[in-house]
């Protein structure tokens, strides 16, 4: 069967062609997705912080367990955003047990040198944990000595002080030593300041262990792990784990676009490859009819389809997985430029993702053979002794169901997608678009002939006999042109829902911020502010209120995992002073410790209500029962969740705020300068540098998204566009007997544009009404308002590049077809 | 092989369109039968639910002792694959394999390892010797039909169906495909059955049925080409008053 149908593949190589375009596209965008995911997965912290440290003790997760319907146990568990904290006190235990040589606590201070960068603070005694080499000088013995490594030295040298902002606060130290030791820029304290700056009260960021010299160390590690809680014990390249890192992040980062976007793309190539097979099918019933009369059985040119796919699919994998090597090495460098990705990152060659992408192609080949060789036993042997390949005209009942129901599934999607926030937001609207194609797709049969049947009189005034010959292909080839139309309505409906739903989240959050906002200057740091910042700008002649704001993440539980929430801590009694978070239920001034306020996405999505106790957990783990006091609507603008400073004191990795919000009349600001200054790495900027700001950080992430949804519009494009080209070059012969029965050239020209008229006509307001709906039920979960913004070029893009795409796939390859003398075509050979 | 009450009914914009009204008739092996009649007068039909190809609304089809209309699809292809030959009218070769390939096709699907000698016999009967490594494109449509007879043979067929099969071709090489399936029954006691509308070419077989509205009208041994024409002229006048 095999060797039958590589026959039947060269024969036609023009036949499979799309289908070659899409499924190598396809392999290409899926190789570059495989290689993130698998330089996620494969990605392994390595220890570099506690190399030395035979055992980490440390919180760098947190676990969901719930109940499944069956009754097992479901466990999810998540990095802790602002990375856990183990007891001091537990060190002391540690020590006490047999076969410990030594233990270190590790603090993480936060620390912003001379030259303003950063560096990581701890105390003198972690030094063996990397370990730490003094090259010059001594250990540190008082509270303003430090030892630094090259990189927080900067050519410094034993003896001279050296201004380090430490908490916020610029201090002074002597440099007592120098070391030599990992690659981060690091200073250490003596252990005691090192245990007074520490961000966090009671708790370390980790603790390691030495063993005694002949100690098993699983052994030590079964002896620590009864002593240590919750926490982890972690020993060989698990110690990466309690190292922070952005590493990690990015990790983390990888796999989620990697995986999600390449899933849709795999749902994309299974959708068009299916329609470009069945269109080939399509094209060569006489062929199969033929077969079928002469001797094949329903299931030999079942699998004879198949096995063509699947060699199609191969060679496709061929072509495109090289391609996509190439493209996951371009994308890394731009993931890296703008700072999604650490220069370090390792990225892998993709050993595993080439293969597995190949797989998930020749997967995808089959299993769109499969659906388009089903309709193969529709083929009847009768049709080879037909003079005309007779194209049944509408579809089968089961067709009609099917797409009935894929029409009510997507409604009730669109139902749904209303009640979920801007994250899921995205996948619910994708989700809820491919329904409603599928229903297109599904339907497009009684969509065409009902859409010609409307047109019919508008043809024919605006096309003459071209038209009146186009109404009636419309209507007579309705299942044929159901391909070309699902790819058009599938461009205009992507091309018109996620690419503008991306839009409608920047403007809305940046309008959120704006009209949201009452303060008129802020003080923002990226290293941190501390109290004494805020005690400075209070006590500024004509600062009416000064507002600290800190930037943090909640987890909360969502169907057995843990959901990471943007969320803000504030100072309830001034909040209000800095910005109206648009209450619409309970009010900010129960705002205290044991309460939340909680955007009206959230609240929604998570189903809590004014008066509910929710259970949530902080950055670092920590659990809290909290009240709703409040619902606002400007999630997007000032977080999700809102938090009394209180709450999150002590819980976050630098303990800092990031920003104070300022209402003070413009000659205050020569003053707030002067405590700008007096805090390194902090500045004074207006309100709508402010929410500039916040727009820069929202463009940049949506690059991402852009790039990712743009692939896939673009993928849809090319999908529709080869879709097109196939089947207009697939009607020779009757574009031939047209001409020979009289009809001119320019007449069917007016028929083909007449009939593409028609079908882009359907297309776009189908398209459109799609994108519409998917966009606006969105839209209204995000802002409560069910008109989403289109941007006016971005429509004109849509439409106007669905148009030429129509035009010039359909009008270019029938001109070609024109050119040649009609006799040519017309002939035996089809 | 024999059909028996024959009857056949078409949905058409609801209303059924009867194409055969209950044919019986039996073709006895070693004869080449030609069926007539007028356009719309179910002949095609009769070929297509004899072959198998197409299933009788009513009444069953014989293939020796074998009962078709009861036959599974996958059935059915297999005993038209094993017992059954076909020639049609135009459109009879895969154009993407050779003539060699397209002759083996049938065997080739149902697994069997072909008998080289009987091929070497049929390619020689049907005179394309020469002509085995070609596309059927670079063949006329003479020499594609015979390519089908040959493919026809191949299996060696109980019986052979024919579709109008000199209907696109001129006459001097409609004789020389009529005269090889003449000898094919003769020489190798092959059944044939053929639809046509051309006299002469019906004159080539040992008997003609003539159907019209779906019932057999005639039944009658070879008559030669101008009685043949006269009935056929008869029942177009009849068929012309009736309808007035």
């Amino acid at each position: 069967m095999t060797t039958l149908a590589a026959r039947l593949l060269r024969a036609r190589p023009g036949s499979s062609a799309a289908t070659l375009l899409a499924l190598t596209l396809g392999a290409l965008i899926l190789t570059a997705m495989g290689v993130l995911v698998e330089s996620g997965l494969r990605y392994h912290p390595e220890p570099v912080r506690y190399a030395a440290a035979d055992l980490v003790v440390a919180r760098p997760d947190t676990t969901f367990t719930s109940k499944e319907f069956d009754g097992e146990t479901y466990r999810s568990t998540v990095a802790l955003p602002e990375g856990g904290t183990v007891p001091v006190a537990l060190a002391g235990t540690i020590r006490d047990l047999p076969g410990v040589a030594a233990v270190a606590v590790d603090e993480n201070i936060p620390v912003v040198t001379a030259d303003g960068s950063l560096a990581a603070g701890r105390g003198w005694g972690s030094a063996i944990l990397s370990p730490y080499e003094l090259t010059a000088g001594r250990a540190p013995a008082r509270e303003d000595e430090v030892v630094l490594d090259a990189g927080a030295a900067g050519g410094a040298l034993p003896g001279s002080r050296v201004g380090l902002v430490v908490g916020g606060v610029l201090r002074s130290y002597e440099i007592s030593g120098l070391v030599t030791g990992t690659g981060t820029a690091t200073a250490f304290f003596t252990d005691a300041h090192a245990a007074a700056l520490a961000p966090r009260s009671g708790g370390v960021t980790a603790i390691g262990v030495l063993a005694a010299p002949g100690t098993d160390v699983a052994d030590l590690r079964a002896r620590v792990e009864r002593v240590a809680g919750d926490a982890r014990v972690l020993t060989g390249t698990d110690r990466g784990l309690a190292e922070r890192s952005a590493d990690r992040a990015a990790a983390g980062l990888l796999i989620q676009i990697g995986a999600s976007f390449g899933g849709y793309v795999a749902l994309l190539i299974v959708f068009v490859v299916a329609a470009t097979v069945g269109l080939s099918v399509r094209h060569r019933r006489r062929d199969l009819a033929l077969l079928r009369a002469v001797a094949a059985t329903p299931g030999q040119v079942r699998r004879m389809i198949m096995a063509e796919s699947a060699l199609i699919g191969l060679v496709a994998a061929v072509l495109g997985v090289p391609g996509g090597l190439v493209a996951a090495r371009w994308l890394t460098g731009e993931l890296t430029g703008r700072g999604f990705l650490p220069a370090s990152f390792p990225m892998l060659p993709g050993v595993l993702a080439a293969p597995a992408a190949a797989g998930v192609v020749l997967v995808s080949a089959v299993l769109a053979g499969l659906l388009a060789a089903r309709r193969i036993s529709a083929v009847k042997p009768a049709e080879a002794l037909g003079e005309a390949a007779a194209e049944p005209t509408g579809g089968g009942r089961t067709r009609l169901i099917g797409g009935l129901v894929a029409l009510v599934a997507a409604a009730s999607a669109a139902v749904a997608a209303v009640a979920v926030s801007g994250q899921t937001a995205m996948g619910a609207a994708l989700g809820m678009l491919y329904l409603f194609v599928l229903a297109v797709a599904l339907l497009a049969p009684w969509i065409t002939n009902a859409a010609a049947r409307l047109l019919t009189p508008v043809l024919r005034t605006g096309f003459g006999t071209g038209g009146y010959l186009a109404a009636a292909n419309l209507r007579a080839n309705a299942r044929g042109s159901a391909t070309v139309l699902t790819s058009l309505v599938l461009a205009v409906g992507f091309g018109g829902s996620v690419w503008f739903l991306q839009n409608n989240l920047e403007r809305q959050a940046v309008a959120e911020s704006r009209s949201g906002l009452l303060a008129s200057r802020a003080l923002v740091s990226g290293a941190g502010l501390s109290g004494s910042a805020l005690a400075e700008v209070r006590a500024i002649p004509g600062v009416r209120s000064a507002t600290p704001v800190r930037h943090t993440t909640v987890l909360a539980p969502l169907m057995g995992d843990g959901e990471s929430i943007g969320a803000r801590a504030v100072d309830p009694a001034t909040a209000g002073a800095a910005f109206d978070l648009d209450v619409t239920a309970g009010s900010l001034t129960g705002l205290r410790d044991g309460a939340v306020a909680v955007s009206r996405t959230q609240s929604s999505m998570f189903g809590w209500d004014v008066g509910d106790d929710v259970e949530l957990r902080l950055g670092d783990g920590a659990a809290v029962h909290a009240r709703v006091v409040a619902i606002y609507r400007r999630g997007l603008g000032f977080g999700d969740v809102v938090l009394p400073l209180s709450t999150v004191a002590g819980h976050t990795a630098t303990n800092l705020d990031d920003e104070i919000l300022i209402s003070a009349p413009a000659s205050a600001d020569t003053a707030l300068r002067a405590v700008a200054a007096r805090h390194p790495g902090s500045t004074v900027v207006d309100a709508a540098a402010l929410t500039g700001g916040l727009a820069k950080d929202l463009a940049l992430s949506a690059w991402l998204n852009r790039l990712l949804i743009g692939v896939m519009v673009g993928y849809t494009v090319v999908a529709a566009a080869n879709t097109m080209v196939m089947a207009a070059l697939a009607r020779r012969r009757e574009l031939a007997l047209l001409r020979l029965v009289g009809v001119t050239r320019r007449q069917v020209r007016r028929m083909v544009n007449a009939e593409q008229f028609g079908l882009l006509g359907t297309a776009v307001v189908l398209g459109g009404s799609i994108a519409a709906l998917t966009l606006s039920s969105v839209v209204r979960a995000l802002t409560g308002s069910p008109v989403p913004y289109v941007p006016p070029l971005g429509a004109v893009v849509v439409l106007g590049g669905t148009t030429i795409l129509a035009l010039a796939t359909t009008v270019l390859p029938i001109a070609r077809l024109l050119r040649v003398p009609p006799i040519e075509h017309i002939g035996i050979k089809e | 092989m024999r059909v028996q009450g024959l009857t056949r009914t078409y949905a058409s914009d609801g209303e059924p369109v009867r194409a055969l009204a209950g044919v019986d008739a039996a073709f006895l092996r070693g004869t080449f039968t030609a069926i007539m009649g007028p356009s719309g007068s179910g002949k095609s039909t009769l070929l297509q639910a004899a072959a198998g190809l197409d299933r009788p609304t009513a009444g069953s089809v014989w293939i020796g002792d074998t009962e078709l209309s009861r036959l599974s699809e996958t059935r059915l292809t297999e005993l038209r694959r094993g017992r059954i030959g076909f020639v049609f009218q135009a459109f009879n070769l895969i154009g993407a394999l050779t003539v060699e390939e397209n002759i083996l096709l049938p065997l080739r699907l149902s697994g069997v390892r072909p008998d080289r000698a009987w091929i070497a016999r049929v390619v020689e009967r049907v005179g394309l010797g020469e002509r085995l490594r070609h596309r059927p494109s670079a063949l006329s449509g003479g020499q594609q039909q015979r390519v089908a007879i040959a493919r026809a043979l191949a299996t060696r067929p109980e019986v052979i169906f024919c579709d109008e099969p000199t209907g696109a071709l001129d006459t001097t090489t409609a004789a020389e495909v009529l005269a090889l399936l003449r000898g094919v029954v003769d020489e190798h006691g092959q059944t044939v059955v053929m639809v046509t509308h051309d006299p002469v070419a019906a004159s080539w077989a040992d008997r003609v049925i003539v159907l019209a509205d779906g019932r057999l009208v005639h039944d009658m041994p070879q008559p030669g080409a101008e009685r043949i024409a006269e009935h056929l002229a008869a029942l177009g006048r009849k068929r012309a008053v009736g309808a007035r």
